[in-house]
């Protein structure tokens, strides 16, 4: 049924197997940047400061507005130039590799809606959440980072599942930047064995096992922030025990 | 006076009032909350405001630990001047504990978390000093068997007494409620009133709005009507309540006396 020797199988396969480990880590990379930046931009652009909200709105409208992979062949194609005009003759030192553009591009692409995501969050959060802690002299930092933000990730979660699985899905997109990711490996077994099938559907269940796995972890994840909130705290995990 | 153990301490220090207002105002927009409000309250009183709804009771008391600020006046805390300088606000809230109509207990925290933060933070506790500080206080409010539970697992009643509870581990001289009981089930009326008449006895300056004028009458050095942003008659519980002199709060008292 295959003229596919099982030698050549194999060493398709690895280089199947290479491809997933640098998209795992381009995303996970991605991801973390993205969260970073966006948690970050979603508490700034809470200020009403004039010229926080421009720059908010002309951010967003630019990340969410333009396609990813047009972004990421600005930072790739244009990264270079752009580095030059900021830092001089050190930028034209730096080589952007496909990797770090699609880092780049990706985090900042989806700091824009993990930004959104948060600003929301945390407008839903009862006012007396911010008044309860400043009444007892929390200072701000603290106050972010054990009261408002614990709360924000809890209404946040769904959202960021949401794009965490989105993301996960865009990121074959830096393949057309020259990065030898999952995806580029697969279709060029596909096209040298003339056995798309195998390739392609071997990918896909990569990206499923990945998405399972996340599903997994959102589910405890869920658990975790929903402390103190759950109606039965036992019913959820004698479930699980079960 | 009676000379209680806190008036005696008190009378050591500086003697300046637990919180003078002067000519206190406050604008939302071109709405006047506060027109130009005075008020001291010696240490170790108790004072009651009531009036009705949009009568800057609330306003008055939020104006003093700046969770509003004030555009105009004096607030002056334990010899602390408020003023637009964050220290100063910080310093003001040290010595001021505040109970909230909607407690604004932390959801993810226990009971015991809820009190434990802030004197960790603030106080430089460790965490087994906090947490005796925290039992302490949670003993005292009558919850010794509730420390570990999550605020949604408590009655209303229960989560006011946390949070009076997580007022009173930062030790304030002052403690500041606004409505503490509005929001909860009649049943539960009396368990909060109930522990802040203890505290009350223990000598803590305590400025409460409230409409509960049976507690009113019983813990109340003084009371306090405000209508329009104004304070339009105060005295001691018993005048206040039997020879109201000005018309407003005749009017007032008839409509929550019924």
């Amino acid at each position: 049924m295959t003229n596919l020797s099982p030698a050549d199988l194999a060493g398709y396969l690895r280089q199947l197997g290479e491809g997933a480990l640098i998209t795992l880590e381009l995303f996970l990379a991605s991801f973390a940047f993205a969260f970073v930046f966006g948690v970050l931009i979603g508490v700034v652009t809470l200020s009403r400061n004039r010229l926080v909200q421009a720059a908010w709105r002309v951010y967003a409208s630019i990340f969410m507005g333009v396609p990813t992979l047009l972004v990421i062949f600005l930072v790739f194609y244009g990264g270079s130039a752009m580095l030059m005009t900021v830092l001089g003759e050190l930028g034209s030192e730096i080589d952007i590799s496909p990797f770090g553009a699609g880092v780049t591009a990706l985090a900042v692409v989806y700091a824009a809606y993990i930004a959104e995501l948060v600003r929301g969050a945390i407008e839903n959060l009862p006012k007396g959440q911010f008044e309860g802690a400043r009444a007892l002299a929390i200072p701000p930092i603290i106050m972010w980072g054990k009261v408002i933000l614990p709360q924000v990730m809890r209404l946040a979660l769904p959202g960021l599942v949401n794009v965490w699985s989105f993301m996960l899905k865009e990121t074959p997109l830096v393949s057309l930047a020259g990065l030898q990711d999952l995806v580029a490996a697969s279709k060029i077994a596909a096209g040298a064995t003339k056995e798309p099938f195998i390739f392609f559907i071997a990918t896909a269940l990569v990206f499923i096992a990945f998405s399972a796995a996340t599903l997994k972890l959102a589910t405890i994840l869920e658990i975790r922030l929903d402390r103190g909130l759950r109606r039965e705290p036992n019913a959820r995990t004698a479930r699980a025990d079960a | 006076m009676n000379a209680r153990p806190h008036d005696l301490k008190a009378m050591g220090e500086a003697a300046s009032p637990a919180i003078l207002l002067s000519g206190l105002t406050k604008h939302y927009g071109s709405h006047r909350a506060l027109g130009g409000v005075d008020l001291e309250v010696r240490r170790g009183e108790k004072v009651v405001i009531c009036g009705p709804s949009g009568s800057g009771k609330s306003t008055l008391i939020r104006c003093i630990n700046a969770l509003e600020r004030h555009d105009g006046g004096r607030i002056v805390v334990n010899g602390i001047e408020l003023t637009a300088d964050e220290g100063t606000v910080q310093d003001i809230r040290q010595e001021v504990g505040m109970v909230f109509q909607h407690f604004n207990l932390f959801p993810h925290l226990t009971a015991l978390e809820n009190c434990m933060l802030a004197p960790q933070l603030n106080r430089g506790l460790t965490k087994p000093q906090a947490e005796k500080l925290a039992m302490l206080y949670l003993e005292r409010v009558h919850l010794a068997d509730h420390v570990r539970k999550y605020p949604s697992r408590l009655s209303g009643g229960q989560q006011q007494r946390v949070a009076i509870a997580r007022a009173l581990c930062m030790e304030p001289r002052i403690l500041l409620f606004d409505e503490p009981t509005s929001a909860l089930d009649p049943e539960m009326v009396n368990e909060v009133l109930g522990v802040m008449e203890e505290l009350a006895a223990s000598g803590v300056t305590m400025l409460c709005v409230t409409h509960e004028m049976g507690f009113a009458r019983r813990v109340a050095d003084r009371c306090v009507f405000m209508d329009h942003g104004e304070i339009v008659e105060s005295g001691d519980a018993a005048t206040f309540f039997e020879a109201p002199r000005s018309e407003r709060l005749r009017g007032f008292l008839a409509q929550i006396l019924r």
